[in-house]
């Protein structure tokens, strides 16, 4: 493998061509390298396995976003929101005799010789639509260390950049900006194709400065999405709502600002899918690498150690006392909480979710109000991405929960329920009271029951409905039974002691969070004498109880599982089938 | 360039010769009959079949990939080609316009010299009144937007979607035309862009020489023009794989394309994919990314009716193969809905649901409905809504709605304020839109009252009459319905009568062909399976193995759009047979004491509905006794499974039973006396033999009910 000969993170472009070169040099032909690799991306990889070189790469934030040089390698953490479609680009060319390519780059060099299309070869990327995971906690947030460290001397000049800005141009419009400072710098580029990365960048911070700067008002979380630009990566890797981390080059073409007066000849219709995210508010990232999340990768601090079952356990008997605190003393709603925290959709099998645990919360009172409140607070602290949707009826009526495409954009307007994988919500009916719904409530309320029933999101498409698989953890908090939301399991809360809660430390809560996001991953499996036992207690439960139906019995196997899993073991063992039913025994006593 | 130039004279040739010697099945010049039609100005289009091309005797194979590698290039030759094989006229047609311009074009024609000038050689455009499409084969599957690449740009390709939106019609200009003041030429600009830079100096020598920059005026009446539109289409839901969003596309239609489509149609296009050249400031930007679209050559539209149903591929041979095995009735009912355990009768009688029978019209006009309705009744949690969402799957055409409907429209029609134009709209319900498919209503019992008033006639009649402010219309709803519905009380009632469970009106009921209830009864095994089924599925995580292979549900629906073609009819030999099986129904309810079901000629009318769907589905056309004995099972049984109680009660003695029948028979006719072969008549349709009616007269003769003639076995009823 060559050496990097180049500043792989400063100038990775640099590292495109030279090794587009190669490829040419050694005879492919440029016509077939479309959706194909010439060895960038094994350049990159093997640099970036390297944890520590991987820290190295500035992660996109919008703290950072004005920081990071453009042309420079970047990361970003964010949910595909959205999929814009292919985009055609002109993959390679002939510039004079020599084969350059446009592949990781929005903006071209050189000027590219219209008319022979033998020359210009066509080719494709994909776009995607990332936004900042949905509801990510605060402590989930990347650290200050984790987003990169940038080099002060830079930092500097940035500042001082943005005081001459500042001094120049007081009224500080973007696209003055842009012009004052963009043209040079393209010209350059035009000019020198050897330009040096520290010029290259020298030239375009002010730039993506300018932008940001102007945006600093209306920054909010929309402008911290961006738009990443997958190459050659089989569509089946890459789906909707998952979470990923890219690494790629950033760009920003301020001079590329969509010129608007041209849609009213193209009617609004051919228009390009990038016409509604500005290049200054949505920066693009042409990827490199790609790596799906999962929970465990938003802990930080990891502590690298086996699940160890003395250990789980003792991890396991301090947050259930955490949790029956929290819930006012009761245990028997805290053991609840926990397998209800540990519980994911392990699989599908025809229309039925296998391994969804919601929990329906009930007999919350003005007097017990402040524990709803509390449990929320607990959540947020232990898992990593969590919403809080406070059911009333206007809410009903007025919110958008489901994703909704909206043709006179082409986009995917998100809805609340439009979560990552792992998410958490808790709704929240206490405040719920007599009214009218509307058909936005009616269909709202039918979303909310899918979900809860089939762990299923519908999407609306306007001529048809996509129905969207999810996994959602879903807490119900209700005076009486929730009848719009019918939940797995219902449990009266019995809150004995007035609530003091003591603060807790900083290592017990990560302790926790590394217990429910490792040991949910577990596999778990029956042995054939647990099986017989389960069985034969399922055939006595409905013998005893005719009302019980199959979900009813499938919920309490997970139940069993998710026992056996708290644990941090793998395979149901007859004692904690055993705590199973005792549990089960005790909500149904608290029912009758 | 030039060897380019020299191969698509070539190829002109080709083209030529096809459309010249292209023969169609009939033997026919199809291509010359269709450009006799274009002289006689009788139509515009001239469509290219590929699949001609693949037919025609001398195809070069070569030329037929050039073809869809570059269609539009081809467009122009067969064009050129056409040009050369025009014909005279046949007929006459009114000169329009066009045509006037263009005598007086060619009287000048001679005049105008200076022919080396681009600019004044009419091109061939203007002069031609056709339009060329070249449409793509309609063998093997349609490409979805998704794989619609990179690589296919410049070629032909066939795309199914769902348009979206659809812009107005517009004219785009394809031939512009000026006169120049100083000279007096007629100038013409090709325009191929969207967007073209109008000339504003006479191009002409004679002006180029004097220098004399003369005036150009654009001739509007001119110049030629095409009808334009754009639309956009989006994949099918089908199509999108899991977990991700469905693509778009924009397509162009032209000419004689243009509104074809709406939003919301399916449809499938054969189009060339290619880049659109970008103007203006963007331009700027065309070297490095380019928008796509489709130029669109032929628009087809899905048809969602069993009735045009298409077999693709080998469909044909596997029906004919299933249909060659004899179990297929239960095989077919088994595929429905596999995962559902047991209930094989009732999915015997949805898969009838779904065959159906034929419409009749009588002579006076009425119309007999040929749609089975059926109603499933039973406990919560008996995967009812599942087995309907799965028949709504199969069926071509079918909507899925809940009695209490979540629009303001229901389930019939209701007149709207269009929010746009505010007029007032007829929209229709769910029972409209499932017009010639199949309605499944689930929660029927909870359904509004307005829309239970008019169910009675959708059921029946099959239209939905609305008249609502001011607009008075009577709409079709030619659909099945398959409604689920709860028990009066949530649960069934075990200690109450099955009348007092139902929660539906008896005019309602007598409408359903089949009422089936489905009780979760207590019954160790069944448990046992379930608990199993549990576990296995947590364990597992995928459902137990069938036992079987289920059909695909493509397979499924193409079965039933073949057996919906058919319509069997009733023989002669058979209306006696059905008649009598009718009237012991009749008999039966009318001994009851207290008669559970209600029937009416309705009644007969679906003995006849199931067995013409039980002949559909052995591809027969006449009626078998087989289907009828059928047809009277499945309806026992649909009974069964509601008064099951008495069937235990009465089956217990069949002794008391033949009495009871002879004796309800005699009342009927009010007569004393009994002949035997009359009694062994009406007992054997019940299933009883003559030695339980020998052993029955003589039992009650010695309790002196009646008397038999010694030899006859006549009975004599004794007055009491």
């Amino acid at each position: 493998m060559v050496g990097p000969q180049y500043d792989l993170l400063a100038n990775p472009l640099g590292a495109v061509r030279s090794t587009f070169d190669a490829a040419i040099a050694t005879g492919s032909d440029p016509t077939s390298l479309n959706n194909r690799d010439w060895g960038v991306i094994d350049l990159f990889r093997n640099l970036l396995s390297d944890q520590s070189h991987l820290s190295q790469v500035p992660l996109l934030t919008p703290a950072t976003v004005r920081y990071v040089k453009p042309y420079t390698l970047v990361r970003f953490r964010g949910m595909i929101q959205d999929m814009l479609g292919n985009e055609f680009y002109v993959g390679a060319f002939k510039d004079g005799s020599v084969w350059r390519t446009n592949k990781f780059t929005d903006f071209c060099q050189h000027s590219i010789p219209v008319g022979c299309s033998a020359d210009t070869p066509i080719w494709e990327r994909r776009l995607l639509y990332c936004v900042p995971v949905p509801g990510l906690n605060s402590w989930a947030e990347p650290s200050a260390e984790a987003v990169g460290n940038p080099s002060m001397d830079w930092t500097s000049e940035q500042r001082e950049k943005r005081r001459r800005g500042d001094e120049e141009s007081p009224s500080n419009m973007p696209v003055e900006g842009d012009e004052v400072e963009g043209s040079p710098n393209t010209k350059r580029m035009r000019e020198g194709e050897c330009t040096s990365p520290a010029s290259q960048s020298h030239g375009a911070v002010p730039e993506i400065a300018g932008s940001s700067m102007s945006l600093l008002p209306g920054l909010n979380g929309n402008s911290s999405s961006c738009i990443v630009k997958v190459y050659d990566t089989p569509e089946s890797e890459l789906k909707l709502n998952d979470i990923f981390e890219f690494v790629g080059i950033l760009t920003s073409d301020p001079e590329l600002q969509e010129d608007n007066e041209d849609s009213d000849l193209s009617n609004g219709f051919g228009e390009d899918p990038l016409h509604h995210f500005p290049a200054d508010k949505v920066p693009r990232l042409h990827c490199f690498i790609h790596r799906k999340l999962s929970v465990q990768d938003f802990l930080q601090n990891k502590p690298i150690i086996e699940p160890k079952p003395d250990l789980v356990k003792g991890i396991r008997e301090s947050l259930l006392r955490h949790l029956s605190a929290v819930l006012g003393n009761d245990e028997v709603a805290a053991h609840f909480m926990l397998l209800h925290l540990l519980s994911k959709v392990e699989a599908r099998v025809d229309a039925l979710a296998v391994g969804k645990f919601s929990v329906n919360f009930t007999c919350f009172s003005k007097e017990t109000a402040s524990i709803g409140k509390q449990l929320n607070h607990a959540v947020k602290n232990l898992v990593p991405f969590t919403h809080c949707m406070p059911l009333t009826v206007q809410y009903l009526n007025t919110a958008s929960l489901a994703p909704k495409k909206n043709y006179d954009t082409n986009r995917l307007e998100t809805g609340v329920l439009q979560l990552a994988e792992g998410s958490h919500l808790i709704v929240d009916e206490t405040q719920l009271k007599a009214g009218t719904l509307n058909s936005v409530g009616v269909e709202n309320a039918r979303l909310l029951k899918n979900v809860m029933e089939l762990q299923k999101v519908e999407y609306d498409f306007k001529y048809y409905k996509m129905e969207m698989a999810t996994d959602v953890q879903l807490l119900v908090l209700s005076e009486g039974k929730s009848n719009i939301l019918p939940a797995d399991v219902i449990v009266p809360i019995r809150p004995s002691a007035t609530i003091c809660l003591e603060a807790v430390a900083a290592e017990a809560l990560e302790a926790w969070r590394w217990y429910l996001a490792t040991v949910r991953q577990l596999p778990h499996s029956f042995e054939s004498e647990t099986q017989q036992v389960v069985e034969s207690d399922l055939v006595a439960a409905i013998q005893a109880d005719r009302s019980l139906n199959t979900q009813d019995l499938s919920r309490l196997v997970t139940m069993g599982r998710l026992m056996c899993l708290s644990f941090g073991e793998t395979t149901l063992s007859l004692e904690h089938w055993q705590m199973t039913k005792e549990l089960e025994r005790l909500r149904r006593e608290r029912l009758n | 360039m030039n060897t380019k130039g020299f191969d698509f004279n070539n190829d002109r040739a080709i083209a030529r010769e096809f459309l010249k010697d292209f023969a169609d099945v009939n033997g026919q010049a199809k291509y010359l009959l269709i450009l006799q039609d274009v002289a006689n100005h009788k139509t515009r289009s001239v469509e290219i079949d590929l699949e001609d091309l693949i037919n025609y005797k001398d195809l070069d194979e070569e030329f037929l990939s050039r073809v869809t590698e570059n269609t539009r290039r081809y467009i122009g030759i067969f064009a050129d080609a056409i040009d050369e094989l025009m014909p005279e006229p046949t007929e006459t047609f009114v000169d329009d316009d066009h045509d006037i311009l263009m005598t007086q074009r060619s009287d000048e024609g001679t005049e105008g010299a200076d022919g080396s000038d681009p600019h004044q050689k009419m091109p061939p455009e203007i002069r031609r009144f056709f339009e060329v499409y070249i449409k793509a084969s309609s063998k093997g599957r349609p490409f979805t937007i998704r794989e619609v690449k990179a690589s296919n740009i410049g070629q032909l390709v066939r795309i199914a979607g769902i348009v979206t939106r659809c812009s107005d019609v517009k004219p785009l200009m394809q031939v512009a035309v000026y006169t120049c003041e100083d000279c007096g030429f007629e100038i013409y600009q090709e325009v191929t862009a969207r967007v073209f830079m109008p000339l504003f100096e006479c191009p002409s020598k004679r002006c180029v020489m004097n220098k004399s920059k003369g005036n150009v005026i654009l001739q509007l009446r001119a110049s030629k023009f095409l009808r334009f539109q754009e639309a956009k289409i989006q994949e099918l839901a089908e199509h999108v794989p899991k977990g991700h969003i469905p693509r778009t596309m924009t397509v162009h239609l032209r000419g004689e394309l243009t509104r074809k489509v709406s939003p919301g149609d399916v449809v499938e296009l054969s189009g060339i994919f290619l880049p659109i050249p970008y103007v203006g400031f963007r331009a700027m930007r065309a070297g490095l990314v380019a928008d796509t679209y489709l130029e669109a050559m032929s628009v087809t539209h899905f048809k969602k009716k069993y009735e045009e149903y298409e077999l693709i591929g080998d469909e044909e041979e596997q029906i004919k193969r299933l249909a060659e095995d004899g179990d297929i009735y239960d095989k077919l009912a088994r595929s429905l809905a596999p995962e559902i355990f047991g209930h094989e009768d009732i999915k015997k009688a949805l898969l009838l649901l779904l065959v159906g029978a034929p419409h009749r019209t009588l002579k006076d006009g009425m119309k007999i409905r040929g749609d089975l309705h059926i109603c499933l009744m039973g406990d919560p949690g008996v995967a009812k809504s599942q087995l309907l969402k799965h028949i709504i799957n199969v069926a071509p055409r079918g909507v899925y709605t809940t009695g209490k409907g979540s629009s303001g429209v229901g389930l019939t029609a209701a007149v709207q304020k269009d929010p746009v134009t505010n007029e007032m709209v007829l929209e229709g319900g769910a029972l409209v839109l499932s017009d010639m498919g199949i309605c499944a209503i689930d929660e029927f019992d909870k359904m509004d009252e307005s829309d239970r008033t008019s169910i009675h006639e959708v059921m029946e009649q099959q239209t939905v009459s609305i008249a609502k402010a001011g607009i008075t219309t009577s709409l079709n709803a030619r659909t099945a319905v398959l409604a689920a519905a709860n028990p009066a009380w949530g649960r069934y009632d075990l200690r109450r009568t099955p009348a007092e469970n139902i929660n539906l009106p008896p005019a309602l009921l007598s409408r359903f062909d089949l009422l089936w209830l489905i009780l979760d009864r207590a019954d160790m095994d069944n448990d046992l399976e379930m608990a199993r089924h549990v576990v296995y599925v947590h364990q597992n995580k995928e459902s137990p193995a069938l036992g079987f292979t289920p059909l695909e549900p493509s397979l499924l629906r193409a079965y039933i759009s073949t057996a919906r073609r058919l319509s069997p009819t009733v023989p002669r030999e058979l209306e006696e047979y059905i008649a009598s099986a009718y009237s012991s129904i009749r008999q039966e309810e009318a001994k009851s004491t207290t008669p559970h079901s209600y029937t009416t000629i309705r009644t007969l009318l679906s003995i006849l509905r199931i067995s013409a769907a039980l002949a559909r589905l052995r591809f027969s056309e006449t009626v078998a006794q087989s289907d009828v004995d059928e047809a009277l099972r499945l309806m026992q049984m649909s009974k069964f499974s509601l008064y099951s109680d008495d069937r235990q009660r009465s089956g217990l003695d069949a002794i008391s039973d033949i009495y009871s029948i002879l004796r309800d028979e005699a009342a009927r006719s009010s007569r004393m006396d009994v002949n035997y072969r009359d009694a062994l008549n009406w007992i054997s349709r019940k299933g009883y033999s003559e030695a339980q009616l020998k052993e029955c007269l003589e039992e009650y003769a010695a309790l002196n009910v009646w008397q038999i003639h010694p030899q006859t076995f006549d009975i004599k009823f004794i007055d009491a």
